[in-house]
């Protein structure tokens, strides 16, 4: 497939993977708690709802960091779906992150402060392993373009085991699932009440939700990717690796920030840091 | 269009009585029930909610946290009144610290009877919400449309009523923003406000038939002097008070001075005047929380 025909399917094929994959999430979370659980759709039908409801908003400008928080999601899967440059991609994925944190901030409430401020502690607690993750890929393939690592002839994970386990307790965090929903937590009730995303409403938070659904998809990819040599493997283990996200947030109570900060840096430092020394005295 | 009715977000809020109505509220999460299957989530943030559940009669305290939070609920929005209490009072209605059922302090869409009420009739009332919910969003998307249809006109003693809501309404939000009731326009009556048409002019802006705003003025020697601006807050920044007071100035040609007061904390309206050329000249304090300011127009 050339990079502009898997960008475009990329841009369409997305959002409806990633709404299935979260309405698939609350029916199967339903069920382990003994529920029924809504529609594999539920999702669709809270965006649409969302699209016709008031905009409430404290400061018009708020809805716009939103907005840039969303094409560059958006631009970031893009990127990685045409197999360019991985720095890139980690890079454009954190200033979207980064927008929709200012855009909390500038929502000027209680709730939505303490979401963005621990927003901000989740992103320094991934952000290592994302990074390590890129070197390791690099270290292997001897290229930071997706194009190349995808291409590379044997499996990644081989090679990057360590690393591997890694991307996924840092997939939890990003994820924004327990033990590591600090800033937003989907389940009911909680102390602040919905953080960084407490005072949007109306189609500024039907776009927050779409975006997760394009992040959900492109950080399946990731996962993808280290199994790409051998594409059936690749999709199981992308699927099987947000399965595990799942359970882990059903059995899991929400930790506080520095033991998600320590123990997100414990595992970045021997899991991946130790796999990348141990490859760096392979050579 | 769908999804209005599959995806109902509740914030539920307990006013005061016995918290049997909450339990049961909370029971409609559990697997027995799981409202969950229905699109249901429970959510503590008004801002994300549409159907706001409000469980016990109201007390003095409950009186204007249930208004607060109905404010913050986007429209369209759909409030169930959930058992006894929250409906009348319940047997709590004759204690001195009770003002009585929710729709004292908010408009009321369903009432769930029970003491406590079954979780199924909860769940029966919120999908009774829904249709409500559906019929305010037709309402709402029709006025929308209509943005730019409307009109302007002189209004008659005859359609005081819709005058006197929306006042109403707009004073409550002017009273909500100086932490004060003493606003005229919220102590008027129907009938004083139809005695001002024998000497004041009115006019209305209207959509689909429904008002959505007004003002009134009338000559006192040189000055016009202009009161009671109102524009229903969902219509806030549409430039449609900036027309009314336009209408004013029309209906007094020749007179070169126009005179208004409104609350020092109206920051909109204060833009809005000053847009439209008022400056101000001076302050008079009216409560302790309300201090007028004085805004005039000279006319060349």
């Amino acid at each position: 497939m050339s990079p502009w025909l898997r960008l475009i399917v990329y841009l369409v094929a997305a959002p409806v993977v990633g709404g299935v994959l979260s309405g698939w999430d609350r029916r199967v979370s339903a069920r382990m708690q003994s529920r029924r659980g809504p529609p594999i759709l539920q999702p669709f039908y809270d965006v649409l709802k969302l699209w016709q409801k008031q905009n409430l908003a404290n400061h018009p400008s708020q809805n716009y960091y939103v907005l840039f928080f969303f094409l560059l999601v958006v631009f970031t899967g893009a990127l990685f779906f045409a197999g360019s440059d991985l720095l890139l991609v980690i890079f454009a994925l954190t200033t979207a992150s980064i927008f929709f944190v200012l855009g909390a901030y500038k929502a000027s409430s209680p709730y939505s402060f303490i979401g963005a401020e621990r927003e901000l502690i989740q992103i320094m607690a991934y952000e290592p392993m994302v990074l390590l993750t890129a070197i390791g890929m690099y270290m292997v393939t001897k290229t930071f373009y997706i194009g190349g690592i995808a291409n590379h002839g044997g499996l990644l994970v081989l090679a990057l085991p360590g690393v591997f386990l890694g991307f996924v307790f840092a997939l939890e965090i990003k994820f924004r699932k327990s033990p590591f929903d600090l800033s937003s937590s989907h389940h009911a009730h909680q102390e602040l009440v919905r953080g960084i995303t407490t005072e949007f409403s109306g189609r500024t938070l039907a776009l927050i939700e779409v975006a997760h659904w394009y992040e959900t998809v492109f950080l399946l990819g990731w996962v993808y990717l280290f199994f790409a040599s051998s594409p059936v493997l690749g999709v199981v283990m992308a699927l099987g690796v947000y399965v595990f996200v799942v359970l882990v947030d059903n059995v899991f109570a929400r930790l506080k920030w520095q033991a998600a900060l320590g123990s997100a840096w414990a595992v970045t430092a021997v899991l991946g840091f130790g796999n990348i020394v141990v490859l760096s005295l392979q050579r | 269009m769908r999804g209005l009715k599959q995806s109902p977000w509740i914030l539920h809020y307990d006013a005061s009585s016995c918290n049997g109505c909450d339990i049961e509220t909370l029971a409609c999460l559990t697997p027995i029930f799981d409202v969950e299957r229905l699109g249901v989530l429970n959510t503590g943030n008004p801002k994300h909610a549409d159907i706001f559940l409000v469980t016990g009669a109201v007390n003095e305290q409950s009186k204007a946290v249930i208004q607060n939070l109905y404010r913050q609920l986007p429209e369209p929005k759909v409030v169930v009144a959930v058992g006894a209490c929250a409906s009348s009072g319940g047997i709590f209605r004759e204690c001195y610290n009770i003002f009585g059922g929710v729709d004292i302090v908010v408009p009321v869409d369903v009432y769930v009877p029970g003491c406590a009420a079954r979780p199924e009739a909860i769940i029966d009332g919120v999908v009774k919400g829904l249709a409500v919910m559906e019929e305010k969003h037709a309402i709402l998307a029709a006025v929308r449309d209509g943005l730019d249809k409307i009109i302007y006109a002189r209004a008659e003693k005859a359609g005081a009523l819709p005058i006197h809501a929306i006042r109403k309404v707009a004073g409550q939000t002017e009273a909500v923003l100086h932490g004060d009731d003493n606003f005229p326009a919220l102590q008027q009556t129907l009938e004083e406000l139809q005695k001002e048409f024998d000497k004041k002019y009115f006019f209305k802006a209207e959509v689909n038939g429904k008002v959505i705003g007004s003002v009134s003025a009338w000559l006192d020697g040189e000055t016009v002097r202009v009161d009671g601006l109102a524009v229903h807050p969902y219509f806030e920044g549409a430039g449609v008070a900036g027309r009314l007071l336009a209408e004013c100035e029309a209906a007094f040609r020749g007179v070169k001075r126009f005179e208004t007061f409104i609350g020092n904390k109206s920051e909109r309206q204060l833009k809005v005047l000053e847009e439209a050329g008022y400056k101000n000249f001076k302050t008079e304090v009216f409560t302790p929380k309300i201090t007028w300011i004085h805004l005039r127009k000279e006319l060349k």
